[in-house]
């Protein structure tokens, strides 16, 4: 057993490392090169032509003339110890513009993808209860449409009616300009302020098709013959419920949800564009813009490590909440 | 529809026992609104103390009659009749009567029941141990009192009481949730105990050792048994009394012995002349020609004339009432007497000479 936490753990590290491997080789494929485009632009910024390859040195924590397995070792370490250089455009370290998107972006994420469960799994398991009702069968219904509506489109509408249309919520940013950054009650109702529309954006779509999936099984689990012997048992309705039919048919949405939080970060490229909120996706689509590799490639590595991670805590809890998996074997969530 | 007529011609109670626990009057299901039945207009009567078995084929209403001792017809099904349940203190009920809290009541402390899929019976993400609690609690009996008789019957069981308790459900084999789910029946102390298909889904072995066990619980508890399966040589070795089904409806009741011996349907004995027996010669046993009917159709008159060999006008038009033939022993056939002389039995009627379980539909 212990032996699966190891290997699994291993694995983590081992994916990170391709990864990590991966963006670099990515980043030279890229065309023209990123070494071009930087000599280019650094001449342009009328940087002496002598000292041009000691600056992208000095950014890229790589030498534009050492041979590729130098330039590869000296990305590697300098990431490993989490300096992932200067960011071109913004002319900051990398490292700092990450840690202070960083929390934003996980906030939003977090908040709006515990809302859409919660709000899926209560829906869900009134409608299951209530299969083949009015209510279940017109819920069915816009639970679709509100899948097949993309959540930019919630969030261009929204930002137009309740930011510039009535006013009620801030059209930018993630604290209002005025406010000090530090951790007191009118900045984190300002934050507070800023986040609804970018959360509710991205929450709403997603109730929908956690509501279908809940409701679908819930209606399996319901349908279950230990439900029928626990109502002739005499047990309350309420324990029948949450014990019985929400434990059961929350559990395999579970590791959906883990998932999720690592792939709902990635789409925070679009969210916080619109809301120009400046968050990990903010800063990924700037330095697409701006051909800022180094900030590029650290926002695809967090992105991604986020993701591993979320695999991986799903792999080592999930036996822990379902008696039925037990931890190793073929089980693990991927 | 003939199902008026059924009724009216099967309310005449041939079966009365002398210290009846459960009597079903009339007992009808139906999932159409009256349309069609898939219990149609049955009555019967369980003596207290008695292990009754209830034979009959996939789909002949055998459930639907357990279920109705519990007013536990699955949704949308409606149970229409009187199930009338006689206390130890001399009391009736009418199981139908008893408003929702007094049926959750019912249910289990009188009342209780196996399913037949025991495997899914237990909420897979509980231990054992958490469904005695909490039908401990639910009605309000002392838990650890409870539980105490809890482990005394795992023990009786034949199970170690807390390796069990403290397991989850796919932890055990199936036997031994078969016999957990048995123990958790019982944890309330019912008169009554009623199982459908208990070992439908067990190997002979298994099937073997649980009829013994439910012997000796019987005996030890004092407990009154419905027995309900489609293997007829499995259910001969433990009830005392036994019941045919077919197409909805009771067709033959009466003493085990009787019933083998010199049972008086043609429909019993064509289902013991069919049931395979590795003694008697191939040639010997004989398939019941055509099929079951479906609610839907079921036939006028007899529902078994289609199929039957000694079948005339009388049986295609009316229905046979449920009459007694001998002491104890009530049959629903206008020629119960020709079919005793007219269809063979095929194994010795010696008592002795029972067929060992076929284990056909395993």
């Amino acid at each position: 057993m212990s032996n699966y936490y190891v290997r699994r753990t291993a694995r983590v590290f081992a994916t990170i490392f391709a990864v990590a491997t991966l963006t670099f080789g990515l980043i030279r494929l890229l065309p023209g090169g990123p070494f071009t485009q930087l000599r280019a632009q650094l001449l342009r910024q009328g940087v002496p032509a002598s000292e041009v390859d000691a600056r992208i040195a000095n950014l890229q924590n790589i030498n534009p003339n050492a041979p590729l397995w130098q330039q590869y070792l000296d990305y590697m370490s300098s990431v490993a110890q989490g300096n992932f250089g200067e960011s071109i455009s913004l002319g900051e370290p990398v490292a700092l513009i990450i840690a202070e998107a960083v929390p934003w972006t996980v906030f939003v994420v977090l908040v709006s993808t515990i809302l859409m469960f919660a709000f899926g799994i209560f829906l869900g398991s009134l409608q299951a209860y209530w299969e083949g009702s009015r209510f279940d069968k017109a819920f069915s219904g816009l639970s679709i449409a509100l899948m097949s509506i993309p959540f930019y489109v919630v969030a261009v509408i929204s930002l137009y009616v309740f930011a510039y249309q009535w006013g009620w919520l801030p059209t930018a940013g993630t604290v209002g300009a005025s406010v000090e950054k530090e951790l007191s009650i009118p900045f984190l109702l300002s934050a507070l302020e800023h986040s609804i529309l970018p959360i509710f954006s991205y929450t709403l779509g997603g109730i929908g098709g956690q509501a279908l999936a809940m409701r679908g099984n819930s209606i399996q689990v319901l349908g279950n013959d230990y439900v029928r012997v626990a109502r002739l048992r005499g047990l309350a309705d309420r324990r029948i419920a949450t014990r019985y039919v929400a434990r059961n048919a929350i559990l395999p949405m579970y590791t959906g949800f883990l998932l999720l939080l690592g792939f709902r970060l990635s789409g925070t490229v679009i969210l916080e564009q619109i809301f120009s909120y400046t968050g990990l996706g903010y800063y990924m689509f700037a330095a697409l813009k701006a051909n800022d590799y180094p900030l590029m490639m650290a926002t695809f590595l967090v992105i991604t490590v986020a993701l591993i991670v979320g695999v991986y805590i799903a792999d080592l809890t999930y036996s822990k909440i379902d008696p039925r998996i037990s931890a190793g074997g073929s089980d693990e969530a991927y | 529809m003939t199902a008026e007529q059924h009724g009216t011609a099967n309310t005449t109670t041939a079966m009365t026992t002398d210290d009846p626990i459960i009597e079903i009057r009339n007992a009808a299901v139906t999932y159409d609104g009256g349309e069609t039945f898939v219990l149609d207009h049955v009555s019967a009567s369980i003596e207290r103390g008695e292990i009754l078995g209830i034979v009959g084929e996939s789909g002949s209403g055998k459930s639907m009659f357990a279920d109705s001792l519990l007013d536990a017809i699955p949704d949308p099904g409606r149970l229409s009749g009187e199930i009338l349940y006689h206390r130890d203190d001399g009391t009736t009920v009418d199981v139908l009567e008893l408003s929702d809290d007094e049926l959750r009541e019912f249910r289990w402390e009188e009342v209780s029941m196996v399913f037949q899929g025991a495997m899914s019976s237990f909420n897979p993400t509980m231990k054992i141990g958490g469904h005695f609690k909490e039908t401990l609690k639910a009605h309000d009996a002392d838990v650890s009192a409870g539980m105490e008789f809890g482990r005394e019957l795992l023990s009786d069981l034949y199970l170690d009481p807390e390796r069990v308790l403290d397991s989850y459900p796919h932890e055990l084999s199936g036997g031994m949730q078969q016999r957990a789910l048995i123990a958790l029946a019982l944890i309330l102390e019912p008169e009554v105990l009623v199982m459908d298909e208990p070992t439908a889904a067990l190997d002979l072995l298994m099937q073997r050792s649980i009829l013994t066990l439910l012997e000796d619980l019987q005996e030890k508890y004092d407990l009154t048994m419905v027995f309900i399966t489609h293997d007829l040589p499995l259910v001969a070795e433990l009830a005392d009394r036994m019941a045919v089904m077919y197409a909805f409806q009771l067709i033959e009741v009466a003493d085990r012995e009787q019933l083998i011996g010199n049972s008086g349907h043609p429909y019993t004995r064509a289902l013991l002349n069919a049931t395979p027996d590795v003694e008697a010669p191939l040639e010997e046993m004989r398939p019941i020609e055509g099929q079951s009917p479906a609610p839907i159709n079921v036939p006028p008159g007899c529902s078994f004339a289609p199929r039957c060999p000694l079948a005339t006008e009388e049986c295609r038009v009316e229905d046979p009432a449920f009459t007694r033939l001998d002491s104890g022993h009530a049959v629903a056939c206008h020629h119960a007497e020709d079919a005793r002389e007219e269809i063979a039995l095929h194994f010795d009627r010696h008592e002795d000479s029972i067929p060992a379980s076929g284990g056909d539909e395993q």
